[in-house]
């Protein structure tokens, strides 16, 4: 049905496929959301624009979104993070061939350049017939930032110019809106007025909705999916637990048993790293701000520090604070010869990578993609794994397809409530119900062997819950 | 060793045999000396430590016929030498050491005695490392088996039971979290590695001071952070020593371990922490501030925290390993000793590793008491594994 998409290459397609074939096994939320509501079509009406990685585990997820009847178009939220084989299949869809592809408009691959990642979003924002979307599915927010910006400029009649000192990045998205202004008049206010909701996936697109609702500039209502128990505890946590580790080794293939190894951070995402770390025989130290999460990391038995502290002494430094300059170039120029640096946070700004690509002398050595050697003048250098960017999807494949089960089966269930319960959803940030966490949580049970003790009536009186849940209080931490 | 009892009571592999032994007084020794009375072994049992006796233990046992006891807790040097030189008797044909003190004194004091002792087993690494020393400078009289090394016990008594019971101890005499805190373990041995996990396990953070670079390097790679005692010293909440060596916490350390610092020693003798050397420093000695905790206070103020007097921690404060362990151990011993009785005329007066079978038959009973159930090797595995003809 379409022939629009932009990929790296269909012939991957079939690979793809079969990758997706063996996720779906792995992702039994989605497949059940699938059977569940696939004859009632909930998401009939549905245009879904999404900006998230464009995976494997992915691709699952377009498709159970297309099996409730949404029609829907894709960009990654990344440049590094597209497996290209994935979009491949995609575009090409179950029923198509790479001569027919039949699938939905993707617009990503492995490698973009910051100028074609954003034309990539615009693309999968920009409809058939100059409709816009009318829900968003975001990773990091980047599409809903594009509507925004884009509507806001429309409304002051036109784009401010950027100021020396602005990062290329915002550079590049104003020249993309000063055109669209002058091309497309009025699209970006139309596409926000039709856009129902966003759902969003991450802290760091999650913090970006709370501001803006905080400002009174947030246009439509938001689903907080990254804040549901089984997304945040789950993806942020086990998840990246998972693929930091995959992501250094293929990376690099040290041995991590006797390194020592700095953590950045010990919310969720910090955790689960730490504790693969130590998994594999690494001596782990935390960084923190936070004093409750330096006292939960202590009492877990890291020594926390200061980066100051060792900077000149680790091995491996791993940032997972969703925060800025978390690693300056002078640090990165005192550590020791080939100290591994990487950053599992959503963005590229908490390792300073402009400051040591600008650092005097310094001499950057591609080893292989997504590793790169940059030796000062003294000759000592350092490791940076996916220039900075998250190095669990640069380096390796991201999340396992379990894992992104539960984030994902989150993500379907926050799109029905938005789509079809629009008026209880007046403009705002929400997160989802404890009962459909509860669910996304039972729909997991299953593949896992898990058997649920059931309450009887009694001890559910007893403690005053629901038989069939929710089980616990909102404030309830897990 | 409940697996043993009709086995021994049937064969009587010690009749007309006097066994002494030097064990600790606890029940799981208790057990080991029924079931070698029940092969038909007349047992004398004195104490291997002057703190770790169980009266009420002791008690118990010299009420049986044909088993004799010389062990009271807290009991001084000359009573505990004493009531070894008593378990000798007239003499004795196998003894059951453990830390040597009862085979020195044959070789010693009770000389003797020593035409007519058979042979005998030694349970623990500090007397097989004195047994060794002995049989280096031919001193040794007769065959000893060193039953503290063999690859199940050491698994479950040295890794497993004193890793427990280690912190055990500790958290008994002083109620202290060990969560957040600075735990330093001396010595990475298969003791000092069971307590090193187990103090990770409840949230510590681990430094080990190793003198060997191959566990200095195990140790490591397993994600500890190895250090110097001097470097360790200032920055721990709580010392372990487990090294089997002497003086490891010494009088150079005490000047830099910090105020409320907690000590403890998980090796046989009480020379590893050199109790001697704080004392000297020490303006006030406060015994007792707890039990098994006495707060050394030094010049400056500062107060660091004995546990058990410097002695084996897990046995002074708690109550040594879990039975399970012992149960292994002393059925190792109790195999050994046995194999020992028949096969005397051909073992030389030396020191001796047990035979894997009879390890394998202990680790073959704890299974069957825990109900583990285990794979066999089929003909055609043991033909493959046997073969050298057969590659890729």
């Amino acid at each position: 049905m379409t022939a629009e998409f932009q990929v790296a290459d269909l012939g991957l397609a079939s690979f793809g496929r079969k990758e997706i074939q063996l996720a779906e096994h792995e992702m039994p939320g989605l497949m059940t959301v699938r059977a569940e509501y696939g004859p009632s079509q909930p998401l009939k009406g549905a245009r879904i624009t999404g900006s998230l990685h464009m995976t494997v585990q992915t691709a699952v997820l377009i498709e159970t979104l297309t099996a409730l009847g949404a029609q829907v178009r894709w960009a990654s939220c990344n440049i590094f993070s597209t497996q290209d084989h994935a979009a491949a299949a995609v575009a090409v869809g179950p029923d198509g061939t790479p001569d027919d592809p039949r699938g939905i408009p993707v617009f990503a691959w492995k490698g973009e350049t910051l100028e074609e990642y954003w034309q990539c979003t615009d693309k999968a924002l920009t409809w058939p017939g100059g409709d816009g979307p009318n829900m968003l599915l975001d990773d990091g927010g980047d599409a809903t930032l594009l509507v925004h910006k884009g509507a806001e400029y429309e409304k002051a009649g036109g784009v401010p110019s950027p100021s020396a000192d602005d990062p290329e990045e915002l550079v590049i998205i104003l020249d993309r809106l000063r055109n669209s202004l002058a091309d497309h008049p009025g699209k970006w206010t139309r596409a926000a007025e039709s856009i129902k909701g966003v759902t969003e996936e991450t802290t760091t697109g999650v913090h970006r909705l709370y501001e803006m609702a905080k400002e009174g500039s947030l246009l439509f209502p938001a689903i907080n999916v990254n804040d549901s128990v089984t997304k945040s505890k789950f993806d942020n946590k086990y998840g990246c637990r998972h693929s930091l580790i995959d992501g250094i080794n293929r990376g690099t293939d040290v041995l991590i048993g006797g390194k020592v190894a700095v953590v950045c951070g010990y919310g969720d995402v910090g955790k689960g790293c730490a504790e693969s770390l130590r998994g594999q025989g690494a001596r782990v130290i935390v960084t923190e701000i936070d004093p409750i999460c330096a006292l939960q990391a202590a009492m877990d038995g890291y020594q926390v520090a200061t980066l100051e502290d060792v900077v000149e002494t680790a091995d491996i430094f791993v940032t997972a604070t969703g925060n800025r300059d978390i690693i300056t170039a002078t640090q990165m120029s005192r550590m020791k010869h080939q100290a591994i640096v990487g950053n599992i946070g959503h963005f590229d700004n908490e390792i300073d990578m402009a400051g040591l690509a600008k650092w005097p002398g310094v001499h950057r050595t591609n080893i292989k993609p997504q590793v790169d050697e940059f030796a000062f003048p003294d000759g000592h250098g350092v490791i940076i794994l996916s220039e900075g960017r998250l190095l669990n999807l640069g380096n390796a494949t991201g999340h396992p397809s379990f894992v992104m089960s539960n984030s994902f089966t989150n993500q379907v269930i926050a799109q029905v409530e938005l789509f079809t319960k629009t008026e209880e959803y007046p403009i705002g940030v929400y997160t989802l119900p404890k009962h459909l966490d509860e669910k996304v949580a039972r729909l997991h049970l299953d593949a896992l062997g898990v058997r649920l003790t059931q309450l009887t009536k009694s001890q559910a009186d007893y403690i005053g819950v629901p038989l069939e849940g929710p089980y616990k209080p909102e404030h309830y931490r897990y | 060793m409940s697996g043993l009892l009709p086995r021994f009571t049937g064969e009587s592999p010690f009749e007309g045999l006097r066994v002494a032994a030097c064990l600790h007084v606890t029940p799981e020794t208790a057990v080991l000396v029924r079931l070698l009375r029940a092969g038909g072994a007349s047992v004398a049992l004195a104490a291997s430590n002057p703190l770790s006796t169980q009266d009420d233990i002791a008690a118990a046992l010299a009420a049986t016929e044909g088993i004799e006891v010389f062990a009271r807790a807290g009991i001084d040097r000359s009573g505990y030498y004493r009531h070894i030189a008593q378990a000798l008797g007239d003499g004795v044909d196998l003894v059951v050491d453990d830390g040597g003190d009862l085979v020195n004194t044959l070789h010693t004091s009770a000389a003797a005695l020593l035409p007519g002792v058979r042979g005998g087993c030694e349970s623990t690494t500090t007397g097989v490392i004195r047994l060794r020393r002995m049989a280096a400078d031919g001193a040794l009289a007769f065959p000893m088996i060193a039953a503290n090394d063999t690859p199940a016990k050491r698994m479950m008594d040295n890794v497993c039971g004193t890793g427990q019971s280690v912190l055990d101890g500790i958290l008994r005499a002083t109620n202290t979290l060990l969560a957040g805190k600075t735990v330093v373990v001396a010595g990475f041995g298969a003791c000092g590695a069971g307590i090193a996990e187990r103090a990770l396990g409840l949230g510590a953070q681990v430094i080990i001071t190793e003198v060997d670079p191959v566990r200095a390097l195990d140790a490591s790679l397993r994600g500890f952070r190895v250090l110097p005692m001097a470097a360790a010293a200032p920055v721990g909440d709580v010392f372990i020593s487990a090294t089997g060596s002497a003086d490891v916490i010494g009088a150079a350390h005490f000047d830099l371990i910090r105020d409320g610092a907690i000590l403890a020693n998980a090796g046989h003798f009480d020379v590893e922490i050199n109790v001697k050397a704080l004392a000297e420093l020490a303006v006030d000695v406060r015994h007792d501030v707890r039990p098994h905790v006495d707060a050394y206070e030094l010049t400056d103020g500062r107060r660091l925290l004995l546990l058990a007097e410097g002695r084996v921690v897990n046995l002074v404060a708690a109550e040594g390993h879990p039975p399970e362990v012992m149960d292994l151990a002393f059925g190792i011993v109790a195999l050994s000793l046995a194999w020992l009785a028949g096969n005397v005329s051909k073992l030389a007066a030396d020191v001796h590793p047990v035979p894997a079978d009879i390890d394998a038959e202990a680790a073959t009973l704890v299974l069957a008491a825990t109900g583990t159930r285990i794979d066999t090797l089929t003909p055609a595995q043991r033909d493959y594994l046997a073969s050298w003809r057969q590659g890729s």
